[in-house]
Formats: C-alpha cells, structure tokens, sequence
C-alpha cells in the first residue's frame, strides 16, 4: 500500500511539477524534512547507541514515530521536474540524474520507507537492542538515496 | 656472494600491515554505511594513532624506517632515474610512493575527524566546527578518498611489477623483516642497517600516538567543552 502510494506520488510528481508549488518551496520543504528527521534520527542515537544509560523510552519512541511521519508524507511529491537546480534554505545537492534514475529511487525510497516504520514499531516495544539493530538498517536505507542521487560536497 | 641483513624493524612491519588492514576495513565498513559507521570511526581514530607512531617512528625508529634515508629528495630522485643510485631499503621512487601514502592518509583521516554523513554519524571534532564546514570536509573525504585508492593500486602494482620484471620479493621483506643483498651493496651503503630501536623508543613512540588518539577522541572535549548536539539529543521529553 504503503509502496504504491510513494510510487504514485513520484510519477504523479514527475507528470505536474506545479502540484508542490515552485522549485524553491519544493526543496525548502524537503530539506525540513530531513532536517527534521535529522533531529530525531541524532536522539536515538544518543539514547540507543552512544549514551544508552540515558535511554528513555517515550522519547525514542517519539523519535521513532517523528521519522516514519517524515518517510510517510510523500516526500516524492517534493522532487518536481526542475528541482535539481535551486536554492532552497541552502543551494539542493540533488543530482540531475534523480530524473533518469526514477527506478532505482523508488526502491531506495521505499527502502526508508519499510525501515522508518519497522523502526517506529521497534521502538514501541523499548527493546534497546532491537531498536539499535533496526535503527542501523534505517541508516543504510538513508545512504541508499544519498548515495544514489546526492551530489558529493 | 649474499648476505642477509635486518631491514624492516619490527614495529615498521606491524604498522605496515595493521596499516593495509584497518584502512581496508575502514573502506568497507563505510561502503556498508548503517551501524557500522561507527566502526568506520573508530577504525579512523586506530588509523590516526598508526600515522602518528609511523611520523615518530620515522625519527626515531631504526635506519630503513627513518625518513631522513629514504625521503625522496630531488637528487636522490635525479641520481635514481639515471640509475646512479646505491641502496638497500626504499628506493627515492619507493620514498616518493611513502610520503604520498602517509600525506594522503594524514589528509584522510583529519577531514575525516570533523566529517559527519548527514545520517546519524559525526566524527569526533564535529562539534568544533560549522556544519557546513564539516560538510565541505566530509566532500574532501570522499573526494581524496579516489586519490588514495589510486596511489594503494599504484603501490600493489609496483610490488607485482617487481616481482615479475626485476625479480625482487618486496613482501617477504616486509613479513620477515629481513633481506638478502649482494656483499658489495652492503659494503657501498651504510654500514649500520643493522643498528635496532631499543624499548625506550618503542615506548615513547607509543605514548605520543596513543596521547593524539585520547585527545581527539574525547580528551579535547573535556578538557575545552563545546556546545554539543548531545544537549539537545538528549533533553527529556517535552510536555508539548
């Protein structure tokens, strides 16, 4: 289901680059996003990984459940034609070749996708060890993308 | 007539190839990416501390480790291509290979100490510069990350290159430490290849690189904390 929507959103993304607005606002919203996730992602690792003596259980889960929102939302529908150029809070690194390789991002996305939610059932359970082996496998799916169409600084 | 003579110490042999293996390691543990990030870091920071023993060692370590015989300085290199040049350990080109490696590596792991990957992993100096500084270096990074893996294949090729054109072993050397060379080469050169290291140097050495290893891995920090984004990790829970 899950898988279907994302696909959709990302053709439906490609045919209409106006459905999310203008270039600039596609890549603000999407670089908060990450930066979002980016926030959550850094407490379980402090919680989970680094300091697991300051483990707390509603704040990880809360975490969990903030970035499987953010793999939820549809991001797809942020990469309209065009947006591989622009300033959004910062210039994008997003590699034009994101338009050709339409396949390939949609396994990666998807692969955030079914760990960000993997995580977020973990993460409920409070299991520190799970959580710490499906948080890594949500790292790895982020690596996918970056390193499938992330532009190298 | 050959003779056989003590070339690479001890120490110089176990850098060497604790050297190939962590540097592999780090390779992969970073294509890999997820938990083993950290590892990559940590392997980063063992890196550190082999680079750091190599630069004191190549003051103070016996004669075929010490840069001041090998470093590949512009006659040396002159009186080599020319073929004039005598001497039993690295050659100038051999040297010239050297210094590239460790200047390459040394590069590698300092950005590497304030890179961060964007996912969950900041190397240990993270905190003491700007994100989009770091992010800079962590470009660095992955960018003479290329340069090394040139000059690593350039290296294993001039040891097959040796093997099958001049004839000449350059890995056994380098696991027993010892080398065969003709009598009147030994008797051209310096006579003491043979001169060893002693403890003290050996212990000294280690405790300047595991002294650099503490301090960017944590005793910086403590000695002249930071804001962190530890802090904000780390806050209890909101009531909104």
């Amino acid at each position: 289901m899950k898988k279907k929507s994302t696909l959709a959103i990302l053709l439906v993304a490609s045919a209409n680059a106006a459905v999310a607005g203008p270039i600039e606002e596609q890549i603000r919203f999407r670089q908060s996003a990450y930066s979002f996730a980016a926030w959550n992602i850094s407490k379980i690792k402090e919680q989970v990984v680094n300091h697991p003596e300051t483990f707390n259980k509603d704040s990880v889960a809360a975490a969990a459940n903030a970035i499987a929102a953010v793999a939820n939302s549809g991001l797809g529908a942020l990469y309209g034609e065009g947006t591989d150029k622009g300033v959004g809070w910062k210039q994008t690194r997003l590699k034009p070749e994101f338009f050709q390789k339409k396949e390939e991002v949609t396994v990666a996305a998807n692969a955030f996708n079914v760990a960000a939610n993997e995580l977020a059932k973990v993460a409920a359970t409070g299991d520190v060890n799970a959580i710490k082996t499906q948080f890594g496998k949500v790292g790895e799916s982020c690596k996918g993308c970056h390193d499938l169409i992330r532009i190298n600084e | 007539m050959k003779i056989t003579i003590h070339i690479w110490d001890l120490p110089h042999r176990l850098f060497h190839w604790l050297l190939a293996a962590s540097v592999t390691a780090s390779y992969i543990t970073a294509k890999i990416g997820g938990a083993l990030i950290d590892w990559h870091g940590r392997l980063g920071l063992f890196i550190l501390g082999l680079l750091v023993f190599r630069i004191v060692w190549g003051f103070i370590g016996s004669t075929h480790s010490r840069f001041v015989t090998f470093f590949p300085t512009f006659s040396r290199l002159v009186a080599y291509l020319k073929g004039r040049w005598q001497g039993i350990g690295h050659n100038p080109l051999g040297g010239l290979s050297v210094i590239a490696l460790l200047a390459t590596l040394a590069v590698q792991v300092g950005t590497g100490l304030f890179a961060n990957d964007d996912i969950a992993f900041e190397g240990p100096l993270f905190d003491f510069v700007d994100k989009s500084f770091s992010d800079q270096l962590t470009g660095w990074h992955n960018t003479v990350f290329d340069f090394l893996l040139a000059l690593v294949v350039l290296h294993l090729v001039a040891i097959i290159f040796y093997r099958g054109v001049k004839k000449t072993n350059l890995v056994v050397p380098m696991l027993t430490g010892k080398k065969k060379i003709p009598i009147a080469l030994a008797e051209a050169v310096a006579t003491d290849h043979d001169k060893g290291f002693g403890p003290l140097r050996l212990i000294l050495s280690l405790i300047i690189s595991s002294t650099v290893v503490w301090g960017v891995s944590g005793g910086i920090s403590q000695l002249y904390p930071v804001q962190s984004q530890q802090q904000i990790a780390q806050a209890a829970p909101s009531s909104f």
